[in-house]
């Protein structure tokens, strides 16, 4: 069980730094008139990064309270809502009823396992989609969620062998 | 069917708690990384503010565009006659001269008695619609001249002709008596002068392009 504490801790860290560290740089770009841009504007054409959490807040800042909570909801609140199931399955004591239940839990939410990845990838593709030359560039904030993503994929697998070897 | 030996009285007593141990390494990461990150940004803040500061005496040192944003002359040429043949107006250009040389010449404006120039312009052909490169200071039209001790710069205001430029006036301004932003000037006529009234825009050179296009416009 130690094993899979120390795996929900690092997924909570990765997690942690991933929410706040750089995740996507947005190059923005008009075409043909980039230079018209420049000079009208300077900081339009500036690289922005984006952190999720940064992302959120801006949303949230921006009025766009339904992306906002959309984005909050499946990179922040689930993630963290998983986690903190599994740390909860952790305390109970195995083949007691309790961790039974708990296990079906996570057993649905492990379905849900990389929705956030998924989100997180289609917002990529999203900007990498903007007209006129604008890049988006994934930075290792990006990395460090899907990490602490695959972390928290592999902890209900752990869990679940002392029912298996129990059941045996 | 094997019997479990553990009960649910061995689960832990209050087991809502240890939810909070992922949030609180979560959040305690979340927090130590965006730290310094806000140090940074505070650092930021506390910069010396590189805005421009309308109404400002100029800086030593500093190196500034100047030009003159509108110039009005009176409606007969020093001499007291007519600027052009027939009713055409003065077809107006400056020219700024510091330290004896010509730093900058304006374009000319045809026809008129009073003209503006907004110190920013842009030329581009047809052609450059394909993509063209352009710096900040190939689009300021303006004369770029350092702030010094005593120092000032000359302004000659001209009606241009086909044969021979004739001369409008010709002001000597002292950099000490010009403030950041525009700087207004009424003159009166006499024998070597015909310009009324000259406005010149003082910016600070190192202002951010969009400071420079918010007061140039």
């Amino acid at each position: 069980m130690l094993q899979v504490r120390l795996l929900i801790l690092f997924s909570s860290a990765l997690l942690g730094t991933g929410l706040v560290a750089p995740t996507i740089s947005i190059e923005p770009r008009a075409g043909e008139f980039t230079w018209l841009v420049v000079l009208w504007d300077e900081e339009a054409t500036e690289t922005v990064t984006y952190s999720i959490f940064g992302a959120i807040r801006d949303l949230y800042l921006m009025n766009n309270f339904f992306l906002a909570l959309v984005l909050g909801l499946f990179s922040l609140a689930f993630p963290v809502f998983k986690l903190s199931l599994y740390w909860l399955a952790t305390v109970h004591p195995p083949n007691s009823s309790s961790l039974g239940s708990l296990l079906k839990w996570t057993g649905r939410l492990s379905k849900f396992s990389m929705v956030e990845v998924l989100f997180l990838a289609l917002m990529i593709l999203t900007v990498k989609a903007l007209p006129g030359g604008s890049e988006a560039t994934i930075e290792w904030g990006a990395y460090l969620f899907v990490a602490s993503a695959l972390g928290s994929m592999v902890v209900p697998m752990l869990l679940e062998k002392p029912i298996e070897k129990g059941a045996n | 069917m094997t019997m479990s030996n553990t009960t649910d009285s061995d689960s832990p007593k209050r087991p809502w708690l240890h939810l909070a141990i992922p949030i609180l390494i979560v959040g305690c990461f979340a927090f130590f990384f965006l730290l310094p990150d806000k140090m940074k940004q505070g650092q930021e803040n506390n910069s010396p503010n590189q805005k421009i500061d309308e109404g400002s005496s100029l800086r030593d040192g500093e190196n500034y565009y100047i030009f003159a944003s509108e110039i009005e002359l009176f409606s007969t040429n020093p001499k007291g006659d007519p600027w052009d043949a027939g009713e055409n107006g003065p077809d107006i250009k400056y020219r700024i001269l510091w330290k004896g040389n010509q730093v900058f010449q304006s374009e000319e404006k045809d026809d008129s008695l009073i003209a503006d120039w907004s110190g920013l312009s842009i030329e581009f052909d047809w052609s450059d619609l394909g993509g063209k490169t352009i710096s900040t200071d190939e689009a300021i039209k303006a004369a770029r001249i350092r702030n010094e001790e005593e120092g000032v710069f000359e302004l000659v205001v001209e009606d241009e002709d086909a044969v021979d430029d004739d001369l409008a006036g010709r002001v000597e301004i002292k950099l000490d008596e010009l403030k950041v932003g525009k700087n207004k000037r009424k003159l009166s006529k006499s024998t070597t002068n015909a310009v009324r009234r000259i406005n010149v825009q003082v910016l600070p050179q190192g202002s951010s392009l969009k400071d420079l296009v918010e007061l140039m416009r």
